[in-house]
């Protein structure tokens, strides 16, 4: 062992720009695409067995592109262009172009194949639904009992895993990077929170960047650095079964996927190669310890385990009963908790990338993934957003090992199920919880989970307690692509909202402060945001963090607390990913006298909301809240109850007149016992997040995450008004905003009402239709709801405008306006009504503020409508002028 | 007789209780016993019960023992540990012993027992000592008679040492010893031959499985020495004038007080008149002495010993203090651990038959092992499994509330509704017992003598 370090001594460069840890099919193509881009001289790939050496039987091999996302199917459909680009410039693949048959056993199943079908032909893929008879034609094999239809992909295919690991190791040599085999990383050293040098079994290496792509052990690989970075994967047992050489069996059988019955097969060099997605994956090395061998990462085959799976093969096959056995593999695998792909830059140290957790899917996933990072290192963006896929999507509670051992269990059979709206994982709940939570569950909170946080979808009254009396902990369920099971309690407290007054838990919301002993604090949010945040004390600036190309980064709203003092608002989901931003864009002379401090965990955020609630709040606190002393807009620290220090920001994020109360977790409890105490005489009624949500939409609210994300710019989604170029300051993404100012956007966001929907029968919008502008395709909607108040579907999405040769044209208000629109649902057109602004909804309860305000305007140019004109307000020499 | 308001354990509660005391032992090496298993449930507050299971040094042996004591764990403590030493020098060669002796040896030198952590106190280790080696000094000085008459002996000779070092010895714990009361029913195996010897109403049944049929039949080692065993009550009055005919057994019990008809200890059934006016009435008073005490002794420790050569359809052993036997006969107990070695193979990953097997095949395979699935066991232990099925068995399936409700009874009245229960099963490797038959069959000799 000392001759062979030694020997590998020799071969290991003491420096080099980038190392890849990880000889697998992701490492090969991370360092193949760096090789591409001209990187090959300056990377360098360690493993610590031999490089494609995992084992044969432990892959399906299939490169399909069924991915429930545009990002993923993108990223699946560039890894078999690219599988096929090798296997055509001669290497060898295993590449043939066999087509996959998705089988559909319901009709809840065949919805989701007509919706991908509209998805996939404004995506420009090729697919085609089928009739159980034609997909008996496809596949002769099939018993086509109780199949409702299929899916067809003509252009998937399938390939030899190893081959193309090998592939892409041949081309990455070529290309000048360099493969160390036998040599272990045994830690990574970062200096200023970035990488500086890795330490192997071999001597150490100096380099810029890391990329942990060592899949199966990437969380223990994460562990070797300080700060550790957590990359959340748990292992679980995966079987593969192979039968002997089959007589007659035609090559060209295509892949085959019975969804409902979670197996799959295809044809393997004459023989049957099947596997499946259990309902409950068996968890392995529960201890968390993983030890590194490929040999270890075989485990004995548990065929009671197995047997669901071969019945159904059996039931789906007839003919394959009396195919002799060859062996049941069960080649462990690892799932992250959301069972998507970690992909990106680790939020703990800078310039450390991780791509893993390819469940099963390496073949299908590597090519694009090795692009994007490649993509990412060399230029620092790419041509896809990551957002869902990023591993800053993570908190820590996600790498805790007994969570991961938890939820994992039902990550895998995820794959195989269908993607119904707003599916909710049932592993691994009430793990973060407001102080008010057991108030909400007594009132009948039905929940749902982000990032950890269980936060009430609706309130139902039903079922709420369980035989002993006790209130029941319910999640919340779609389960249909028509109208929802929850339709009615929305609409109540929807109207509860419009009308008297509603109670909303906000507090997993993001929350920061930044702050500063001198302004300091000011110029880095001038740099970070678009929108111009030096305006009077008290004021609440909503302002996106843009990204270089005038992207979304962050959508938030700041309350100037202070000369120097700023709480920021963002959504959920930018808890671990914001933080990472402003770190890494903090400008050097900034960073040591700018405090941020992530402080979610520390307030708890109730919303009122609705017409009475100035009322209500005005009861429970000494403050005069009239719009005068505390407009829209606005924030105060206010007495509530008998508590003290409460953060009340006079915006509801849905349109309605209301506040948000940040409050201490220690009088949360309280102050929600007193407002909901002191609303009754209001009938004041809890409101969960799909009333908000309902609200917000009908509103023409954009939220980041849902509508708005990395590539989408203000100029875009109706807020040019809230970038300010004049600025003193050269923000983050100005130049190209300004450039996009003048040239004009390339696709608008828009309001589509759906006329002749009948909520009732028809299939409801879920996000991801395709929107038709006089019968041809010019975008998709991201968020879509029912407006209790149009009584019709309500959609949100973003028009582009192709020309002929399907070149992308600017987009002006004339085009939008002046074109007929459809909207496709599961296959099914429906005509829409378009809108660039957000719409005044007709009320009982007028307010002038909330009139004035339309969060997406329809001219970039229009002068700001409600210039609560931050000093005059405040300082008490006018109301805010509305612009009408 | 319901009681009432008694709180549920849950079942991970129940399950607690139930395998505090579990022991599994796999031999390590290849021979006539494969594994065994034990457990223990008390009742009373000590546990009277005791067990105790060791190797025979010396040679391929193993004895073992449970212990059923009464007025106090006392005496059953003191057996359970002295008994097996008694009758591992007992049944070794003389020549050997002797070498032994030569070579200075202890009460513990003829064995190795497992699962024991616990010792005699300082003060009376001195005391059982110098009775061990006085008894072997003896054992050398007579010759070598058959395991069952060695058996007998030496459960008098241990008996009349109780009695000896109660009655010179100062120290109160000796006498405690010999007013408390113990049965004891002892398994010796060497080769293919196993020896029960039995005093009182323990219980030890062999599980048989016909290679016929299939079902598991139980073959009685011992009879329970209590008042329904006829034999056994016609020896006492046998022994006895016929003045006392009305009162020597009454109730079903000896002097209506006992119910065992024979045990260890005991000595106020044993010693006579003159003696216990002397020694025991000063100490404990008049109502030490039994009513209608005339003719001593009325008790003996003298086993009932039966022989019985392995074959191979003999699969396990279940020896069991009567707690067990007051709930389920000794065919429910055969039944109950045949069928969960069965149901124990379900637990081990699946064997697919040599050479070419279709997914057909495999898939009916699974079949039969997913039914099977669904009787598996909660315990694995199988003396366990017989606790929760004395406890919880209905014709309906295991009770949980009812398992509940034994555990969660007052301590004052427990007593009364279930005694302590002790159980040890022990598994024999049929291939290995097959082997030496053929084996003793080549060489001629039917059967290997011990």
């Amino acid at each position: 062992a000392a001759d062979l370090s030694e020997e590998l001594a020799g071969q290991l460069p003491t420096k080099s720009r980038v190392v890849i840890c990880g000889g697998g099919i992701t490492g090969a193509s991370v360092a193949y695409h760096l090789g591409l881009s001209g990187w090959g001289g300056d990377t360098l790939l360690v493993e610590q067995d031999r490089v494609g050496g995992e084992l044969p039987w432990t892959a399906c091999g299939l490169a399909g592109r069924f991915e429930p996302s545009y990002t993923e199917l993108k990223l699946a459909e560039y890894s078999i262009d690219l599988i096929k680009r090798l296997a055509e410039s001669g290497l060898p693949t295993g590449w043939r172009p066999v087509g996959s048959l998705n089988l559909a056993r319901s009709w809840d199943r065949m919805t989701a194949f007509n919706r991908m079908k509209s998805q996939a032909l404004a995506w420009g893929m090729r697919c085609e639904i089928l009739s159980p008879e034609q997909c008996g034609q496809h596949c002769e094999l099939l018993s086509l009992d109780g199949i409702q239809g299929g899916l067809w992909i003509p252009e998937d295919g399938v390939c030899d895993p190893q081959l193309v690991c090998q592939a892409y190791m041949t081309e990455a040599q070529r290309l000048g990077v360099r493969i160390v085999e036998h040599c272990a990383i045994k830690k990574i050293h970062s200096e200023h929170g970035k990488v500086r040098s890795v330490e192997t079994t071999a001597g150490d290496v100096e380099c810029e960047y890391f990329v942990n792509c060592t899949g199966f052990w990437a969380r223990e690989v994460g562990t070797l650095s300080k700060p550790v970075v957590k990359v959340p994967l748990k292992a679980v047992e995966h079987h593969y079964l192979h039968t002997k050489p089959i007589e007659g069996l035609s090559p060209d059988t295509p892949f085959v996927r019975d969804f409902d019955g979670r197996i799959f097969f295809r044809e393997c060099e004459g023989h049957i190669l099947a596997g499946g997605f259990e309902r409950e994956a068996k968890m392995v090395y529960e201890d968390g310890v993983i030890p590194l061998s490929q040999t270890a990462r075989q485990h004995p085959p548990d065929w009671d385990h197995f047997h669901e799976l071969l019945d159904a093969l059996l039931l789906r096959v007839p003919s394959f009963r009396g195919a002799t056995l060859d062996r049941l593999t069960n080649s462990l695998q690892v799932f992250s908790p959301d069972c998507k792909w970690i992909l990106g830059e680790a939020p703990e140290i800078q310039n450390y990338y991780v791509a893993a957790g390819n469940k099963t899917m390496g073949v299908s996933a590597s090519g694009g993934i090795g692009r994007v990072l490649t993509d990412l290192i060399t230029k620092g963006s790419t041509y896809l957003d990551l957002h869902i896929l990023d591993i800053s999507r993570f908190l820590g509670l996600h790498n805790n090992r007994k969570f991961l051992r938890d939820r994992c269990k039902e990550a895998p059979g995820k794959h195989f199920e269908i993607n119904y709206p707003f599916e909710e994982f049932q592993t691994g709940r009430n793990l973060r919880m407001s102080p008010i939570y057991p108030q909400l569950k007594e009132a009948g909170a039905v929940f749902g989970q982000s990032m950890g946080y269980e936060r009430p979808n609706y309130f139902d009254q039903q079922d709420k307690q369980d035989e002993f009396g006790l209130p029941r902990f319910r999640i919340a369920q779609t389960r249909t692509f028509g109208k929802p099971p929850w339709f009615d309690h929305v609409a109540s407290e929807y109207r509860a909202c419009r009308e008297r007054i509603g109670i909303a838990d906000y507090s997993s919301f993001t929350k920061y402060d930044f702050w500063s002993k001198g302004n300091e604090v000011v110029d880095l949010l001038q740099y970070l945001c678009s929108n111009d945040v030096d305006v009077a004390v008290g004021s609440i600036i909503h302002t996106g963090m843009q990204n270089p190309n005038g992207g979304y980064e962050n959508d938030c709203s700041l309350a100037r607390l202070s000369e120097r003092h700023y709480m920021m608002i963002a959504p959920t989901i930018q808890q671990t990913r914001s933080m990472c931003w402003i770190r890494k864009h903090m400008p050097n002379h900034l960073r040591a006298k700018v405090n941020v401090a992530d402080v979610t965990s520390m307030y708890t955020a109730i919303c009122i909301l609705g017409p009475y609630s100035r009322i209500l709040l005005s009861e429970l606190t000494d403050t005069d809240l009239t719009p005068k002393s505390f407009p829209f807009f606005t924030y105060k620290e206010l007495d509530v109850g008998l508590a003290d220090g409460i953060r009340v920001l006079n915006i509801t994020h849905t349109g309605e007149l209301g506040y948000v109360l940040y409050i201490p977790n220690e009088y949360a409890l309280h102050v929600y016992s007193r407002l909901y105490q002191a609303g009754q005489k209001f009938n004041i009624q809890h409101a969960g997040y799909y009333a908000t949500r309902a609200l917000r939409i009908e509103k023409f609210y954009a939220f980041w995450g849902q509508d708005l994300d990395t590539f989408t710019t203000p100029l875009e989604c109706g807020r040019s008004w809230r970038v300010k170029f004049n600025k003193p300051i050269d923000f983050i993404g100005r130049n190209a905003l300004l450039k996009q100012r003048e040239e004009g956007v390339k696709r608008m966001y828009v309001q589509l009402l759906l006329n002749d929907h009948d909520h009732e029968v028809d299939m409801w919008c879920w996000g991801g239709e395709p929107i038709y502008r006089d019968g041809v395709y010019v975008g998709m909607t991201t968020t879509t709801g029912y407006g209790y108040t149009f009584e019709k579907q309500v959609c949100l999405g973003f028009v582009r405008n192709f020309d002929e040769e399907g070149r992308e044209l600017a987009v002006t208000n004339e085009y939008v306006l002046s074109g007929h629109y459809e909207v496709e649902v599961a296959g099914v057109r429906f005509e829409a009504k378009v809108n660039l602004h957000s719409p005044n909804l007709p009320t009982k309860f007028p307010d002038r503020e909330r009139e004035a305000y339309h969060a997406t305007r329809d001219k970039p140019d229009q002068a700001d409508l409600l210039s609560f004109g931050g000093l005059t307000t405040v300082t008490g020499t006018g109301t805010p002028t509305d612009g009408q | 007789r319901f009681l009432p308001q008694l709180p549920q354990l849950s079942p991970y509660d129940v399950n607690l209780v139930l395998r505090e005391n579990e022991f599994v032992y796999n031999f390590p090496v290849d021979g006539v016993i494969r594994s065994y298993e034990t457990n223990q449930l008390g009742s009373n507050s000590p546990c009277e019960d005791s067990r105790t299971e060791a190797s025979l040094l010396h040679r391929n042996g193993f004895i073992c023992g449970i212990f059923d004591g009464h007025a106090g764990a006392a005496c059953g403590q003191v057996v359970s540990k002295r008994l097996l030493r008694y009758v591992s020098a007992a049944t070794l060669p003389r020549q050997v012993l002797r070498e032994q002796m030569k070579q200075g040896c202890s009460s513990q030198s003829f064995l190795k027992c497992h699962n024991d952590n616990v010792d005699f106190v300082s003060e009376i280790k001195p005391i059982y000592e110098a009775s061990f080696l006085k008894y072997i000094k003896q054992l050398t000085e007579t010759p070598q008679r058959d395991v069952s008459s060695e058996l007998v002996h030496a459960f008098l000779q241990l008996d009349e040492g109780l009695s000896q070092e109660a009655l010179s010895s100062s120290d109160v714990r000796t006498m405690s010893v010999a007013l408390s009361g113990a049965v004891a029913c002892l398994v010796h195996m060497e080769g293919l031959q196993l020896h029960v010897a039995s005093t009182g109403d323990c219980g030890a049944v062999l599980g048989v499985l016909d290679p016929q049929t299939q079902q598991w039949q139980p073959k009685k080692l011992n009879i329970e020495h209590n008042a329904d065993n006829m034999t056994e009550v016609r020896r006492i009055l046998a022994e006895h004038p016929k003045e006392e005919q009305e009162t020597v057994i009454r109730n079903g019990r000896l002097l209506s007080q006992l119910a065992p008809l024979r045990a260890f200890g005991d000595f106020r059934y044993k010693w006579s008149l003159d003696i216990m006016q002397q020694k025991v009435l000063p100490m404990f008073g008049e109502q030490a002495m039994a009513p209608n005490y005339y003719t001593p002794p009325y008790l003996t420790a003298r086993p009932d010993v039966q022989q019985h050569e392995l074959g191979p359809n003999d699969k396990f052993l279940v020896i069991a203090s009567d707690g067990l036997w007051d709930f389920l006969s000794p065919s429910e107990v055969v039944s109950l651990v045949g069928e969960h070695i069965n149901s124990k193979k379900i637990l081990e990953p699946m064997r697919l038959p040599e050479g070419d097997t279709t997914l057909q095949q495999i898939s009916e395979q699974l079949v039969e092992r997913k039914a099977g699935l669904t009787r598996k066991p909660v315990d694995q232990n199988a003396a366990t499994h017989l606790i929760r099925h004395a406890l919880g068995a209905t014709d309906y399936g295991i009770e949980h509330s009812k398992i509940s409700y034994y555990l969660t009874l007052p301590k004052d009245v427990v007593r009364l509704y279930r005694d302590d229960i002790t159980i040890t099963v022990i598994y024999f490797n049929s291939e290995h017992i097959a082997q030496l038959h053929s084996e003793a069959e080549q060489s001629g000799v039917t059967a290997p003598v011990a």
